[in-house]
C-alpha cells in the first residue's frame, strides 16, 4: 500500500515547510529591511558625523558631538518640552472626549450610518488639511471660533499670533482629530460588554452613574490601555497639524521634536545633528512601544 | 409629558451631537468652497453660503495642477496598496498557516515596526533615495507607504487567514492546486473582507501622507494632494476658498471610499488598532 504524501511536499515543488515559510516572508522582510530597519541603523550611523551640506559634501567622524550639542541646544529643549506638554494635553484630553463620543455613540441607534460616519471622516481626513481648516477656524478676524466667542458675548482673540493661545489652539486641534479613533477604539470595548450586568445593576438599584463606575469603566479598562499607549506614541511623533497651523510658529512656541528634525535636516541640510535629533525621537518612541509590547504579550498570558 | 422624560429624544441629540461634531469642519470647507472671496471676509461670518458658485473650482485647477496633484496621489496610494497587500498577504499566510520559528518574535517586530516615527526614517530614506538616483521617481513614495502599512495589513490579514478552514485548502490541494494556487484560489477569496479592510487602511495611510511625501517628492510635477494644497498659501496670503475647493476635491475620493465600505473600516481599524 502507497502511503500519501505529506500535502505540503507535494504541492509547492520539493519546498519544505520551512522553505515555503521563508520565501513567503521574503518579501516583507525585504521591504520593512529596506524602509524601516536599514535606515535606522543607517540613521544611528549618520548621527555620529559631523556632516551638512552647506559647509561641504564630506563628512567627518565627531562620536558623540551631536548627542553633546542637543543636550546644549535650548531650541532642542524647546521642541522636547513643546512635544511632552502635547503628549500630557491631547492623550487625556482626547481620552475624555473619545470615551464620551462612544458613550453617544452607544445608544441604540435606529440607523446607525451617520454616526459611524460622524466617527469616521474626522479619522480619515488628513492631518495636514485638519490643521488647514483649524488654521481657518481660529482666524483672527474671519474664524467660527472668534465668531461664537462674539456672539456670546466675549471678545476676539489673536489666536495664531499670541504664543500660548496657538499652542492651545493646536492641543484643540489634535483633541478633535484623534478623539474619534479613540472613540472608536472604545466602541468596540464597549459593545463586548454584556448586556446582562446592566440588567442586573439596574435590578440592584444602582443608578446609571454606578452602572458607568462599576461595570462600564473597569471592563473597559483593556480598550482604554490600547488607546492610551497608541495614542501616545503617535502624539510624540506630532508633526503635520502644528506645521499646517503655525509652522512652529510664533516664534519657536509650537516647535515639535518631529518638526525639528525636519527643519535641521531637510531645509537646513545639516544631516548629522538632524540624525542625532532624530535618534533621540526614535528612542523615545520606542521606550513606549516596548512597554506597550508587554502589556500586550501580558494580556496574551 | 415632559419631553426630557422621553428616551428618544436624549438618542437623537446624542446622534446630534456626534454627527455635527464629525461632519462640522467637512461641511464647512464644502460651503466655503462654493462662497467668493466678498463673501468670505463679510463680518459677521456666514455659515451658509449666500450666493453659490463653482467659480473656485476652476480657478482651483488653474491656479496650481491640482489634476496632476490628484493624479500623482492615486498613483502612489494606489501602487503602495496593491504592493503592500500582496506582500502581506504572502507573510500573514505564512504566519497563519505555516510552521515558522520564533513566529512571536516576527509579530511583535511588525507591531514595533509599525510604531517607528516617520520623522525618524525621513533623513536616511531621504539620503538612500538621492543615492538610488530615485528620488522624484513614484517608487520613493510607494514603497515607504507600502512599507508603512504593511505591518498593520499583515496582522490584520493574519486574523484572517486563520480563520479559513484548512480542510478547504486540503481539498483544493488533492484536486491538483499548488499551495499558493490554493492560497490564491481559497484563501484569499474567502477572506475578501480582510484583504479589503487591510486595502482601505494602506489606501487612507497613503493618501494622507505628508512628511515623507514632501520631502521624497519635491519636484513640482510629482506632489501629491496634501503637499500641493499647502502651495495655494503664499507668504501673505491665505486665499481660503481656493483652499477650501482643492480639500473638498482631495477630500472626496477618501469620503467615497469610508462611506461606502464603513463597516470594514471600523472593524479594520478596532481590531489592528492602527496609528490615528
Amino acid at each position: 500500500m502507497n502511503r500519501p504524501q505529506p500535502r505540503y511536499r507535494r504541492s509547492f515543488g520539493d519546498l519544505s515547510e520551512g522553505a515555503l515559510a521563508f520565501w513567503l516572508l521574503l518579501p516583507a522582510g525585504l521591504l520593512l529591511g529596506l524602509i524601516a530597519l536599514y535606515p535606522v541603523l543607517r540613521l544611528v550611523y549618520t548621527s555620529f558625523f559631523q556632516y551638512q551640506l552647506t559647509l561641504g559634501p564630506e563628512a567627518s567622524f565627531n562620536g558623540l558631538e551631536n548627542y553633546a550639542a542637543a543636550l546644549r541646544d535650548a531650541r532642542f529643549w524647546n521642541a522636547l518640552k513643546n512635544t511632552s506638554l502635547i503628549v500630557l494635553i491631547t492623550v487625556p484630553g482626547a481620552l475624555v472626549v473619545g470615551l464620551l463620543l462612544a458613550l453617544l455613540a452607544n445608544l441604540p441607534f435606529r440607523v446607525k450610518w451617520p454616526v459611524r460616519l460622524g466617527l469616521l471622516l474626522p479619522w480619515a481626513l488628513p492631518l495636514v488639511f485638519v490643521g488647514l481648516i483649524f488654521q481657518w477656524f481660529f482666524d483672527s478676524q474671519y474664524g467660527v471660533v472668534n465668531d461664537l466667542i462674539v456672539r456670546l458675548g466675549g471678545e476676539r482673540q489673536f489666536w495664531l499670533f499670541r504664543p500660548d493661545l496657538a499652542f492651545w489652539a493646536i492641543c484643540f486641534t489634535i483633541i478633535w482629530k484623534t478623539s474619534s479613533f479613540v472613540a472608536l477604539i472604545l466602541l468596540a470595548g464597549l459593545q463586548t460588554i454584556p448586556k446582562e450586568l446592566y440588567e442586573a445593576a439596574e435590578v440592584d438599584g444602582a443608578n446609571p452613574f454606578q452602572r458607568f463606575w462599576r461595570v462600564t469603566l473597569p471592563l473597559l479598562t483593556p480598550a482604554i490601555l490600547v488607546a492610551l499607549i497608541f495614542r501616545t506614541i503617535t502624539a510624540f511623533q506630532t508633526f503635520d497639524i502644528p506645521y499646517a497651523m503655525t509652522k512652529g510658529g510664533p516664534g519657536n512656541a509650537t516647535e515639535t521634536l518631529a518638526m525639528y528634525v525636519r527643519v535641521t535636516s531637510i531645509e537646513n541640510l545639516n544631516f548629522g545633528y538632524g540624525s542625532a535629533l532624530a535618534v533621540l525621537l526614535f528612542l523615545l518612541s520606542m521606550a513606549i512601544t516596548v512597554i506597550y509590547l508587554r502589556y500586550v504579550r501580558g494580556a496574551d498570558e | 409629558m415632559n419631553p426630557f422624560k422621553n428616551p428618544r429624544l436624549w438618542v437623537w441629540l446624542a446622534a446630534a451631537i456626534v454627527v455635527v461634531n464629525g461632519f462640522f469642519p467637512s461641511v464647512w470647507i464644502f460651503f466655503t468652497s462654493l462662497k467668493l472671496e466678498g463673501e468670505l471676509t463679510r463680518i459677521p461670518i456666514t455659515y451658509w453660503p449666500q450666493d453659490p458658485t463653482f467659480q473656485n473650482y476652476l480657478q482651483a485647477f488653474r491656479e496650481q495642477p491640482l489634476g496632476r496633484y490628484f493624479l500623482n496621489s492615486v498613483i502612489v496610494a494606489v501602487g503602495s496598496t496593491l504592493l503592500c497587500v500582496g506582500v502581506a498577504s504572502l507573510a500573514a499566510y505564512a504566519l497563519a498557516r505555516l510552521r515558522v520559528p520564533r513566529r512571536n518574535l516576527i509579530l511583535s517586530l511588525l507591531v514595533g515596526v509599525s510604531m517607528f516615527p516617520v520623522a525618524s526614517l525621513m533623513v536616511p530614506l531621504y539620503q538612500i533615495f538621492n543615492e538610488l538616483g530615485l528620488r522624484n521617481n513614484y517608487l520613493a513614495l510607494i514603497l515607504p507607504h507600502a512599507a508603512l502599512s504593511l505591518p498593520v495589513a499583515t496582522l490584520t490579514l493574519v486574523s484572517f487567514f486563520a480563520g479559513i478552514p484548512r480542510d478547504l485548502e486540503a481539498a483544493a490541494m488533492v484536486d491538483g492546486s499548488s499551495r499558493l494556487g490554493a492560497l490564491w484560489r481559497i484563501v484569499v477569496p474567502l477572506s475578501a473582507p480582510g484583504v479589503f479592510t487591510a486595502a482601505i487602511l494602506a489606501f487612507v495611510n497613503s493618501w494622507d501622507e505628508f512628511l515623507l511625501a514632501s520631502t521624497l517628492l519635491p519636484a513640482k510635477a510629482m506632489r501629491t494632494l496634501p503637499v500641493g494644497i499647502q502651495l495655494y498659501q503664499g507668504e501673505y496670503v491665505f486665499p481660503w476658498p481656493l483652499i477650501s475647493a482643492a480639500l473638498v476635491v482631495a477630500l472626496v475620493p477618501v469620503a467615497l471610499v469610508i462611506a461606502i465600505f464603513q463597516e470594514r473600516v471600523v472593524g479594520g481599524l478596532t481590531q489592528g488598532g492602527v496609528k490615528g
